[in-house]
């Protein structure tokens, strides 16, 4: 699964950056098309939930999505033949 | 199903500032009410006035949007002619306490199946930032520019004199608790109260030292004390730190209820 912000809906608060457990949210530097300054995203392949989601079957963690006001937090599917990273937690 | 299902996708981005607690409010109670695996078509949202009360229009279920401080009164009326339906209310510190607080204790001594939510942000935002019962002491609103020197009400201790079945407070930063919260008083028979503390980065934080959005979550963080622990001080003979946040479940108990289908 990819991590993704929805830049249509974010407002640049940056209150996925202090709930996520691997700081994979940073604060943005320039503001995007809608004037709004989006976070970037740490090696975003990190994440519990885009590691494990498929194969748990259910949202792990998803601190994030939980917490941004604006729903702009979601996982995708990667599209087939899309080339992934994989990271490993020890 | 998941708790997305239930936005009206079509209404977001939604009104609220950047950074107001009110969206992860509504995340927390979707989330729930998600969980409870109810239908649309059973479950309706009432709200009365204020940014709070705005939320069930980017909800897609039946809703009322009703006048302020009312929405109670007309949540009653559904659960009495059609106890069937699955009643949840979204309200704001003002709406709740101030101008709809006869309706609030009145709801809780007849302990009507409903599940209140209430955002208290300590303010009234849509307004432009009047004073509210529950502005704390100290604080500058546009009614008290030198700061309040009312005494607050505390929500929960409210609701559990007047006789709620469920009662419990979290905050926006405490999002898994809240829903679970939430969850558990969607599940209790008889009158559920979670009220859940909120950011108002424009009308409260800005004029009260937070200046970034993220200094009042923080500050809901460093300052929330659980239940427990809060009693455990006082049994200790300590004091509980000034300027905390009690949290927890306060109330769990088994009155007899109105409007509970048999
Ligand atoms: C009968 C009536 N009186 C006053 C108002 C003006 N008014 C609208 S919202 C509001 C306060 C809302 O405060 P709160 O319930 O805390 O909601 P918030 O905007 O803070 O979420 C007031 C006084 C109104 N709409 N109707
Ligand atoms: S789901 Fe958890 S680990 Fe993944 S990005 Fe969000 S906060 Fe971080
Ligand atoms: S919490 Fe949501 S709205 Fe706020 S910066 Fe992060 S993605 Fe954007
Ligand atoms: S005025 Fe306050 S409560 Fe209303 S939308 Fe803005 S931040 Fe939220
Ligand atoms: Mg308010």
């Amino acid at each position: 699964m990819r991590l993704v912000i929805d830049e249509r809906r974010c407002k640049g608060c940056n209150l996925c950056t202090i709930v996520c457990p691997y700081k994979i949210f940073r604060q943005g530097a320039k503001p995007n098309a809608r004037g709004i300054v989006v976070p970037e995203l740490d090696r975003p392949e990190r994440c519990a939930n885009c590691r494990l989601q498929a194969l748990y079957g259910r949202t792990l963690c998803g601190m994030c999505q939980m917490i941004c006001p604006d729903q702009a937090i979601s996982w995708k599917d990667e599209e087939i033949g899309e080339p992934t990273k994989v990271a490993i937690e020890f | 199903m998941t708790y997305t299902d239930w936005l009206r996708e079509d209404r977001l981005p939604h009104i609220y500032c950047a950074g107001c607690g009110n969206g992860t409010i509504i995340n927390c109670t979707l989330n729930a009410v998600d969980h409870m695996g109810w239908k649309k078509e059973d479950t309706v949202f009432v709200s009365g006035i204020g940014c709070s009360s705005r939320a069930p229009g980017y909800i897609s279920t039946d809703s009322l949007h009703t006048t302020h401080g009312r929405a109670l009164a007309f949540a009653t009326g559904i659960k009495m002619a059609n106890p069937g339906l699955h009643v949840v209310i979204f309200t704001g510190d003002g709406d709740l306490a101030a101008i709809g607080g006869n309706h609030f204790i009145h709801a809780c001594r007849r302990n009507i199946d409903l599940t209140v939510i209430c955002m208290n942000n300590q303010i009234y935002g849509m307004t432009g930032g009047q004073g509210s019962p529950t502005t704390p002491v100290g604080a500058l609103s546009t009614t008290t520019p030198y700061g309040s020197r009312e005494p607050t009400f505390d929500l929960c201790q409210l609701a559990s004199a007047a006789g709620a079945n469920f009662v419990s407070r979290w905050t926006s930063y405490h999002v898994k608790e809240l829903t679970r919260a939430i969850h558990t008083g969607l599940q209790i028979p008889g009158f559920s109260f979670i009220e859940a503390a909120v950011q108002c980065p424009t009308n409260y934080g800005r004029r009260n030292k937070f200046r970034q959005v993220m200094d009042q979550v923080e500050y809901f963080k460093t300052h929330a004390i659980l239940q427990q622990k809060a009693e455990r001080l006082k049994a200790e003979g300590k004091s509980v730190p000034e300027n905390s946040i009690v949290i927890g479940d306060f109330i769990r108990r088994d009155r007899p209820a109105m409007g509970v289908k048999r």
